[in-house]
């Protein structure tokens, strides 16, 4: 059943791929069409999946080089369920914003396709082998979208972001090489895995983890390895904005908490560097975001504070902090996307992208100013959006383990107020009115980005079946470390 | 027999209804502000504002009418629990109605009194621009008067009470297009607010001395210092006064009449007005532990109603001399509890009322109803010329409070201002006008902002140097030495002696 989900849109790339590429629209609307059959599908799985359960449900296995050991197998569980739906449901939107695509629909829909299975992929994967092909794969897709159809800066954009994951992903295979040589089993399927690396003794367990790290750390992206971000964020076309940060970042996370599912020792001796680095993170982040005046980079440093959230909550290692680290996985993930198509819709109106140069929005793009003060104030951590209650468990989860430290996270939030705000106020209610002409959002968009705004808003007001949906995964992985 | 009995019976059950009664005016309330949100105007929307309004306080009156045949019947529980409402520990505020015979009474005639305005202004403002708002805040004063009335603990009564306040600086203001209403009717409202503080300090300090908010523990409550009874009741009767016009704060009621009808004039000029003398009733085991409070509730009710009669004597419209005579009478009802007479206070409340009701919706017609004048001045009033302007002036008491009170206040608000403006705003960085919308959208105001302006550009100059910068950057620049190093070696590796000179140092590795 797996299979077929995750084949799904690739299947669809190649039918993308044969259609004649004078007709743009019928490739977008293909396309548009086998993204909602995903995501059809992939809601199809939230309804047939137990929450109770702890383990991997709908998981299939085949072998698939055995002479290394490695097994194509499949599986979800809490904490991969809500991230596959979370892809399904960004690129589906990504898709319907793709309006202005048309000269070049073909390529950039059969790569977009191909990137989802990718990402599929990754957070379905039960086998590190499974999982690193497919971490790899999703590179090439987004080098080709960023390269030919980014902005002015694109070809290095493009390049520094490649460069950055290969590195990252060079010391992560060779740490899993490396696991796979300490651990007995000479299997790379994940539970064979766990169960060596639990038992390596915790010096080589770090080194194992150290390698890891650095290959998740890029993709977060954690504070000195988070160079590619800013200029791949900005220079990617506000589509694959929106996936980068609303799906590509959170495989970093994930693959951390698959990591220290593999590694608990190392991740407890290392907790309080994570923790560290964490907090670094949120406030370099913050303040780089405040500090910005191109939105699209506020976005993007915002991104990085966002996930020191995230790996604040894993390194707390209970099942508060780690259920909230989950809970703001799926909460980053809209309110990103959401500003990202918010701004791209802006920057396709006034061809700029300057916080000086436009303002006075509430006026005449209603609908904008709306979703877009929504999506600022949630993403700063207002009550009643998903950050909130995501920000709220890491900060109660944090404050068992580490007591009044984290209240550097909450230096983070009020930083992020402070820009969020100071964009609202100049952006919707006052500013230089922008001189051309500005439509408000249409149809399409305004459909996907009061789906996300309805999301962070019904996430962040009955948050309970979400964390419900985590709970039995997160408690299993909190009790390895006793908590 | 045994059949009335059953009839007696299922009446006095109906008591456990009670919360509905004030419950009922306030969804009518709440559904026809979910109409003004959909923007209804017109003729065709103002039937069925009306009939929501009309059709609650119908429903109130026959559910209060039950009640109280039920209570005749039977002994009624005269104290009706509907849960809590907080329940923290140590403050436990349940939600209670009390049923006895001041409640009761009162209520019933409030509902009437409701019921019949209601009925008139249908005619009275039709087609009129603030129809369903003018009913939104009759709705609201009136389940707040019946919440006030039947509440069983003060909180809950509190909760009324404000909300008729509310509603009536939304009747006093109606014409919000004048400044000289609004002006009005944040007066009213201010002046009520003082009132209100009392209330709150009465709320406050039985939690503190008696543990309870509940009428009976309040009312009851046996203090035995005479300092602390006499605190209590300070709150409550200054609550009292001002809620009904008594002297000090009598001036608000006279302005009160901007509102736009006879209809909300009968609503604080006969039924509100009541609501301090029926918090007298209510306290009144409490009151006559105090006797010095009494005689001072006796003075200012005396002098209220001496100085609302000759206020009342030299006016010239109708509704102004009717509102005066009012709170003369209201006056006149402190002074009785003020002298211990509470059951007489009791019943002139409820005749007063509905009498005074009554001539407040014939107001607009007396001038035709009217015989002839109106008798003249009694000739030592006419004669007499300071008493005269007095009367006409209301006793300066506007003016007096404007530069006794109003004046010190706004000149203390100011240097308070001017000192946030100096110190505390530069301090902090409050944003100022100009920071939203000109210069640079970057801009620390005040210390944090600076400091935060400042840690910024350091980090950002650290970003742009060391990871953006593709080239010239300080790790490129690394990278890039490095890779001139290894690109020396591999020019050494390749040139064939040096190949030689490998090949033979593997050899001897290997041997």
């Amino acid at each position: 059943m797996l299979r077929a989900f995750l084949l799904l849109p690739l299947l669809g790339a190649l039918l993308v791929a044969v259609f004649p590429s004078r007709r743009p629209e019928i490739i977008r609307r293909a396309a548009l069409a086998v993204s909602a059959a995903s995501l059809l599908f992939a809601l199809t799985l939230v309804f047939l999946f137990d929450p109770a359960l702890a383990g991997q449900q709908f998981f299939e296995t085949r072998p698939w080089n055995p002479r290394v050991g490695s097994s194509f197998s499949l599986g979800v569980d809490g904490i991969s369920l809500p991230m596959v739906v979370l892809a399904a449901l960004l690129c589906f939107v990504a898709m319907l914003v793709s309006t202005t695509i048309s000269s070049s629909a073909k390529f950039y829909f059969s790569l977009l396709l191909v990137l989802e299975t990718a990402m599929f992929g990754v957070f379905m994967a039960r086998d590190w082998s499974l999982f690193y092909v497919f971490w790899e794969l999703t590179l090439i897709p987004l080098f080709f979208l960023i390269d030919r159809m980014g902005g002015a800066n694109r070809h290095r954009a493009a390049l520094n972001f490649v460069l950055y994951t290969l590195g990252g992903s060079v010391f992560m295979l060779v740490a899993l090489l490396l696991l796979y040589d300490a651990a007995p089993g000479h299997s790379f399927a994940m539970a064979d895995m766990a169960q060596g690396g639990r038992g390596l003794p915790p010096a080589t367990q770090l080194l194992i983890f150290a390698g890891l790290f650095i290959g998740f750390g890029v993709k977060m992206p954690v504070f000195p390895l988070h160079g590619w971000l800013p200029l791949a964020h900005v220079e990617a076309p506000s589509p694959i904005s929106i996936l980068l940060s609303g799906v590509l970042l959170k495989m970093g996370s994930y693959g951390l908490i698959r990591a220290s599912e593999t590694l608990p020792g190392a991740m407890l001796a290392v907790q309080d560097w994570l923790a560290a680095l964490a907090l670094v993170s949120l406030v370099y982040g913050s303040v780089l975001a405040w500090r910005q005046t191109d939105l699209k980079r506020m976005v993007a440093y915002s991104s990085v504070a966002h996930m020191g959230v995230v790996l604040l909550g894993i390194a707390t290692l209970n099942v508060t902090g780690l259920g909230g680290a989950v809970f703001q996985m799926t909460a980053h993930g809209l309110a990103a996307a959401l500003l990202f198509l918010l701004v791209g819709a802006l920057y396709q109106r006034t061809h700029t992208r300057e916080l000086g140069e436009i303002g006075g929005l509430i006026g005449r793009a209603p609908r904008l100013t709306f979703l877009l003060s929504l999506a600022l104030l949630s993403a700063a951590g207002l009550p009643g959006g998903a950050g909130f209650i995501a920000e709220l468990h890491v900060l109660v989860g944090g404050f068992d383990r580490w007591g009044g430290w984290v209240a550097v996270l909450s230096l983070g939030v009020v930083i992020s107020a402070a820009y969020a705000l100071r964009v609202t106020g100049r952006l919707c209610l006052g500013g230089t009115p922008h001189a051309d002409p500005l439509p408000d959002l249409n149809r399409a968009e305004y459909a996907a980005a009061s789906a996300l705004a309805l999301g962070i808003v019904v996430v962040g007001v009955y948050p309970a079946p979400l964390l419900a949906l985590s709970a039995a995964s997160v408690r299993e992985i909190a009790r390895l470390f006793g908590g | 027999m045994n059949e009335l009995r059953c009839i007696a019976e299922a009446l006095a059950a109906t008591s456990s209804l009670v919360w509905l009664v004030p419950l009922l005016p306030l969804l009518a309330a709440l559904s026809i502000s979910v109409r003004l949100g959909f923007a209804v105007s017109g003729d065709a929307a103002e039937p069925a504002t009306a009939g929501l309004a009309r059709g609650a306080a119908l429903a109130v009156l026959l559910l209060l009418a039950t009640i109280v045949l039920g209570s005749f019947a039977v002994e009624a529980p005269r104290v009706v629990e509907r849960g809590d409402w907080m329940d923290v520990p140590g403050v436990n505020v349940p939600i209670s109605f009390v049923l006895d015979r001041l409640s009761l009474s009162v209520a019933c005639v409030v509902a009437f009194i409701g019921w019949a305005t209601l009925h008139f202004a249908v005619a009275y403002l039709h087609r009129e621009p603030g129809f369903h708002r003018f009913f939104l805040a009759l709705c609201l004063l009136l389940g707040g008067m019946l919440l006030l009335v039947l509440a069983g603990n003060a909180v809950v009564s509190f909760v009324g009470w404000e909300l008729c306040g509310i509603s009536s600086w939304m009747l006093i203001g109606y014409a919000d297009e004048r400044p000289t209403a609004t002006g009005n009717a944040l007066f009213g409202f201010i002046t009520n607010r003082i009132g209100d503080a009392g209330f709150l300090l009465g709320i406050g300090l039985s939690f503190w001395w008696l543990g309870s908010v509940e009428w009976s523990a309040v009312a009851s409550g046996a203090i035995p210092e005479t300092v602390k009874a006499r605190l209590l009741v300070l709150g409550f009767v200054t609550a009292a006064l001002a809620k009904s016009a008594q002297l000090p704060f009598t001036p608000w009621i006279a302005r009160a009449l901007e509102g736009p009808t006879p209809s909300s004039a009968v609503y604080y000029g006969a039924v509100m007005v009541h609501a301090g003398v029926y918090l007298l009733l209510r306290c009144e085991p409490l009151l006559l532990q105090v006797p010095d409070m009494m005689a001072a509730l006796a003075v200012a009710g005396a002098a209220t109603a001496i100085y609302a009669w000759l206020c009342g004597r030299v006016q010239t419209d109708v509704k102004t001399a009717l509102l005066y005579a009012t709170v003369s009478h209201v006056g006149l009802m402190v002074l009785a509890c003020g002298l211990g007479w509470f059951a007489l206070a009791q019943g002139y409340l409820l005749l007063h009322a509905l009498w005074r009701g009554y001539q407040f919706l014939m107001a607009p017609s007396y001038l035709l109803l009217a015989p002839s004048q109106p008798a003249p001045l009694p000739r030592w009033l006419a004669t007499n010329t300071f008493l005269y302007t007095a009367a006409l002036q209301r006793f300066w008491i506007d003016r007096v409070a404007h530069g006794l009170l109003t004046r010190p206040t706004l000149s203390l608000g100011r240097d308070v201002r001017e000192f946030d403006d100096r110190v505390l705003d530069r301090l902090i960085g409050a944003p100022r006008e100009q920071a939203l919308g000109a210069g640079s959208p970057v801009q620390g105001n005040g210390v944090a902002g600076r400091t935060l302006l400042r840690i910024s550009d350091l980090l950002q100059q650290f970003e742009t140097r060391l990871v953006l910068e593709g080239e010239g950057g300080a790790m490129a620049r690394a990278l890039q030495r490095v890779g001139a190093a290894l690109k020396a070696i591999e020019a050494l590796l390749e040139q064939p002696r040096y190949l030689m000179l490998m090949v033979m140092a593997t050899f001897v590795v290997i041997i």
